[in-house]
């Protein structure tokens, strides 16, 4: 009796499964990439004029390219400009400042530069220590900077290197978080050249 | 408690008449297995009939007016063994217990189709070693098993590596179901309970034949308990505590037998906080896990249902302080002296982590004639893996990788009647797997979706001539893969492969006299390429890796990622494995020893290797490269165990590995190094318990001297900023930190038993230890835990 039922069984499930598995040819949804950027823009805005804007991409991502920084970054000297980042992934064509903005609470801009390039802030920026001095304009829910706006007033003319880097910082972002802690999203130095 | 013994083969014929049927058996010493003579044993529903086993431990009852009958087997200073059994099956093994033994007495049958390879061994845990070890995770558990070692990511994912190999190299067979999971990856461990497992047993041999493929490396073979018709209720409750993690488990299991239904039901839970290595803590390595199982087994003359169901959950925690965005993360996180980000002890599990569910099926029709069986076994499984990584915000609370992988097998298996002196086994197995993206991650898919489609049959038969056992194998596999995909850009790729593969085992067994056995098996294996390997594309971690189809080299002899190739491109061959497996095992007065030595060739062997450095928004990143090459493992297992004296028991043993790259002339990463076991066990009963016994471990884990190149991270940023490539003009294999140093463990423990009630204090890392392990990917943040202590109570029904 059982066998007979268990070989009826048996002979019916295999048709049903074979037929159902080979008609799936369901593709992935498309997601927005959240996680990769491939895009980074300086916007250095003088108080009158145009701004010296400066980008650096590396199209292919995670592929093995390597990003290019868009020639040096050329401003006047001894003059003021505030200094606005723009975060992209131009793959999937998603602007991620926004997220960095709406989640200023756990990521920090960290600066390094040429001791003495600019007036203001003086030194060689805060990648080193963070005690160091940059200009933040802007404020997270904790009343910590973020840096997605800053400061800047150039000094003489001469060249050195400019480095922005943004350091996600869930959890352990402070008034003392150093540029080691945490996970970083853009480590980028361009050449920089303070001109007559 | 199940124990296979291949005993013997089928019975040529039973005898049909009324009162004509009969029964023979033979009763060993669970622990000696030597045989125990005048031992009682009845028949229940014929009280009148009985024998008493004779000096080599054999008894036999003839004139059985009934097909099927319970036996009671009891002697003095053993606890008494009830086995229902039917004409149908082999003749019994009764493995009686001494009353001062933990373990109850078990009744082994010829098991259908357990292992049909007769010329590998299998290996597997004493009682105790397993019973001690089931609170440990399956990769652990089977990683105390001789020539046996763990791949493992932190504490909480641990995979096993036999002979070198793992992944999607060693086959995983979960109650007679090949446990498919999310196998290729290194930080994807088994979703199995051993605590509610029987046994757990290991082919070392290339036992594709019988398997399916995969089983390059070999085959571990959980075992449920055993569901034992007539047994009435039985049943077993424990706690365990460990201090290190100041976790907690419970399980509990029940079943009841009445003569043709036996049902069970299974359930166990874990809950950990974060471990301890002997100077910090590590942050973030709590899990919770729960399972549950129930099972049912109807028996009528010659028909066997079995039914069982599994359920399993985990959410592991992976340490804090492996976490890096880049390079110099990664420097900063293998310089520090207390990985990044510890915090106090806490149970809370923060990303990274790991949440995954597997459900297993499965229905199971056992036929038994006179001298043949048949069964077909079908079985469902639906796993769900959800990793969840340090990210942006909201999206911490998604998974960045989710996948739901189904799979519905059907196997057939028939014991053909013998002829003349050759017996076998042949059948077909047949897979359908259904692998998809659960949308949602905001990331594009590390590996798209795909299903597979496979059928096999397979033959293996064995020719007994004298003392020697002669074994042929054959097997055919037929593979269609259909993958759907999308590209960073969220370009649609898709593609349809096919593999078909040939392959075979031959094998001798020999008995020699004075208890000397010798096993020789060949076998060949193979594997289709995993969809993984082809298609993986992006950043993990600290490093970036491609795909087999994911780059191709330009003109210039430059890697580029544009497109996604397919087999016009670059014909991706399979892995196919030849190992050859050799055991000589000899038992003497007391003593029992074991030598296997194998040597394992795979052509096509896929595996990554550096080539070479991009620049990136977060910095700098190698790049690996998904690669062909020929690999050559061979190496040396050897066990021995003596009993010293009444009382002492001396247990040790010893495994190596050496692994080549044959094609670069290169060694691996990865592989176990030489390790050295010693165990002295002390057992005796008491005046007030009824069993008490101490064991110390000892082990020493050598340094790995095979080990690639070592270029530190801080060395390649150097690079980097002069502007070169370290791995343009080599890229030979390396390691960003030298292997560790080789170390000492001690363990020590007492376990004892009262009436039903056993208890047992365990130490772990007994002179709390700082040590780091090759085979662990998060050596180069942490150390391992530090000294262990762990409590654990169980009644037995």
């Amino acid at each position: 009796m059982f066998k007979n039922n268990w070989f009826i069984a048996c002979a019916f499930l295999i048709p049903v499964i074979l037929t159902t598995g080979c008609s799936d040819k369901d593709v992935p949804d498309a997601e927005n990439e959240e996680e990769i950027i491939t895009k980074v823009q300086l916007i250095f805005s003088p108080a009158e004029g145009a701004p010296v804007v400066v980008t650096a991409l590396d199209p292919d991502g995670d592929g093995p390219e390597d990003i290019a920084p868009s020639g040096p970054v050329v401003l006047a000297k001894g003059t003021e400009y505030e200094l606005f980042i723009k975060l992209e992934n131009t793959i999937s064509n998603e602007d991620i400042t926004e997220e960095v903005e709406a989640e200023g609470d756990e990521h920090l801009f960290f600066f390094g530069f040429s001791e003495g390039i600019f007036n203001s802030p003086a030194g060689n920026g805060n990648v080193d220590s963070r005690a160091d001095v940059v200009n933040y304009l802007d404020k997270d829910v904790n009343n910590l900077p973020v840096g997605l706006i800053t400061a800047w007033i150039t000094g003489e003319a001469g060249s050195g290197t400019f480095r922005v880097m943004l350091k996600h910082q869930p959890g352990i972002k402070s008034t003392t978080s150093e540029s080691t802690d945490g996970e970083s999203d853009v480590d980028i130095t361009w050449t920089l050249n303070i001109q007559d | 408690m199940l124990i296979i013994l291949a005993f013997g083969i089928h019975l040529s014929s039973w005898a049909q008449d009324i009162c004509a049927n009969e029964i023979q058996g033979l009763v060993l010493d669970l622990d000696t297995r030597e045989p125990i003579p005048y031992v009682t044993v009845i028949v229940e529903e014929e009280r009148s009939k009985g024998a008493i086993t004779d000096a080599q431990g054999i008894f036999k009852i003839e004139g059985l007016c009934q097909k099927e009958f319970t036996l009671v087997v009891s002697h003095i200073g053993y606890k008494e063994a009830r086995h229902h059994h039917d004409s149908y099956h082999d003749h019994p093994t009764i493995l009686l217990a001494s009353d001062d033994h933990l373990l109850e007495s078990v009744v082994v049958e010829g098991v259908y189709n357990q292992s049909s390879l007769q010329t590998i061994s299998i290996d597997k845990l004493s009682n105790e070693a397993f019973s001690a070890a089931q609170s440990e995770s399956l990769g652990e558990l089977a990683g105390r098993i001789t020539g046996i070692s763990t791949m493992s990511t932190g504490q909480n994912v641990v995979k096993p590596i036999i002979h070198g190999l793992h992944s999607n190299r060693v086959l995983i067979v979960n109650n007679g179901v090949r446990h498919e999971f999310q196998n290729w990856g290194i930080e994807h461990a088994p979703e199995i309970d051993p605590s509610l497992a029987g046994s757990v047993e290991v082919v070392k041999g290339a036992a594709t034949v019988r398997y399916g493929p995969d089983a390059l490396g070999g085959v571990i073979l959980i075992n449920p308990p055993k569901l034992e018709l007539g047994a009435g209720l039985e049943g077993t409750a424990g706690v365990v505590a460990k201090s290190n993690g100041s976790s907690g488990e419970a399980d509990l299991q029940l079943s009841y037998g009445s003569d043709n239904l036996v049902v069970g039901v299974s359930g166990a839970m874990v809950g950990q906080g974060d471990l301890q290595s002997p100077d910090y803590v590590l942050t973030n390595t709590g899990k919770q896990e729960y399972s549950y199982t129930s099972s049912l087994r109807y028996h009528r003359h010659s028909f066997d249902l079995e039914g069982y169901y599994s359920h399993f959950y985990q959410n592991l925690g992976i340490l804090r302080g492996s976490v890096n965005g880049s390079l110099e993360d990664l420097a900063n996180a293998m310089e520090s002296e207390i990985p990044p980000g510890t915090g106090p002890f806490s149970y809370d599990l923060n990303n990274p982590r790991q949440e995954v569910t597997h459900d297993l099926m499965k229905l199971k029709g056992i036929y038994v004639w006179d001298n043949q069986d048949i069964s077909f076994q079908y079985a469902y499984q639906l796993n769900h893996r959800q990793e969840y990584d340090v990210r942006k915000g909201t999206n911490n609370e998604i998974p960045s990788v989710d996948l739901k992988l189904a799979t519905q097998t059907f196997d057939v298996d028939w014991n053909h009647p013998d002829l003349g002196r050759v017996n076998g086994n042949m059948g077909l197995q047949w897979l359908y797997q259904d692998n998809n993206n659960v949308p949602g991650t905001n990331t594009v898919p590390f590996v798209p979706n795909y299903n597979v489609l496979r059928a096999g049959f397979f033959a293996v038969e064995r020719l007994l001539a004298g003392n020697t056992t002669y074994e042929l194998g054959l097997r055919y596999d037929f593979q269609y893969n259909s993958v759907r995909g999308r590209a960073p850009s969220n370009e649609i790729y898709s593609n349809e492969l096919t593999y078909s593969q040939l392959t075979g085992s031959a094998g001798l067994k020999q008995v020699f006299k004075d208890r000397l056995s010798f096993r020789s098996n060949l076998g060949l294996a193979w594997r289709p390429p995993n969809v993984s390997e082809l298609y993986i594309f992006g950043k993990h971690q600290a490093s970036i890796e491609y795909g087999l189809w994911r780059y191709a080299y330009d003109e210039e002899g430059q890697i580029s990622v544009s497109g996604v190739l397919s087999e016009e491109d670059k014909y991706v061959n399979p892995e196919v494995g030849i190992k050859w497996i050799n055991t000589l095992e000899g038992e003497g007065d007391g003593n029992h020893w074991e030598l296997t030595a194998y040597a394992n060739m795979i052509r096509n062997y896929i595996y990554t290797r550096p080539a070479g450095i991009t620049n990136t928004v977060r910095g700098a990143f190698p790049y690996f490269i998904y690669d062909q090459g020929d690999a050559l493992f061979w190496g040396l297992d050897a066990a021995y165990r003596l009993e010293l004296t009444q009382y002492w028991k001396l247990e040790t043993k010893a495994s190596y590995v050496w692994a080549m790259n044959l094609k670069e002339q290169e060694t691996f990463i990865n592989i176990p190094p030489a390790r050295v076991d010693a165990g002295l066990d002390y057992h005796r009963k008491s005046d007030f318990l009824s069993s008490s016994r101490v064991t110390l471990g000892l082990a020493y884990v050598f340094r790995y001297f095979q080990e690639p190149r070592v270029i530190t991270v801080r060395e390649i940023l150097e690079a980097e900023s002069e502007g070169q490539d370290l791995f343009a003009r080599n890229n030979e294999m390396f390691d960003f930190m030298a292997a560790p140093d080789g170390y000492f463990l001690a363990n020590l423990s007492w376990s004892a038993a009262v009436g039903k009630w056993e208890w047992s204090v365990r130490v772990t890392n007994l002179l709390n230890r700082r040590y780091r392990v090759y085979t662990d990917r998060l050596r180069y943040f942490a150390d391992q835990t530090g000294r262990n202590v762990q409590l654990s109570l169980r009644y037995r029904i």
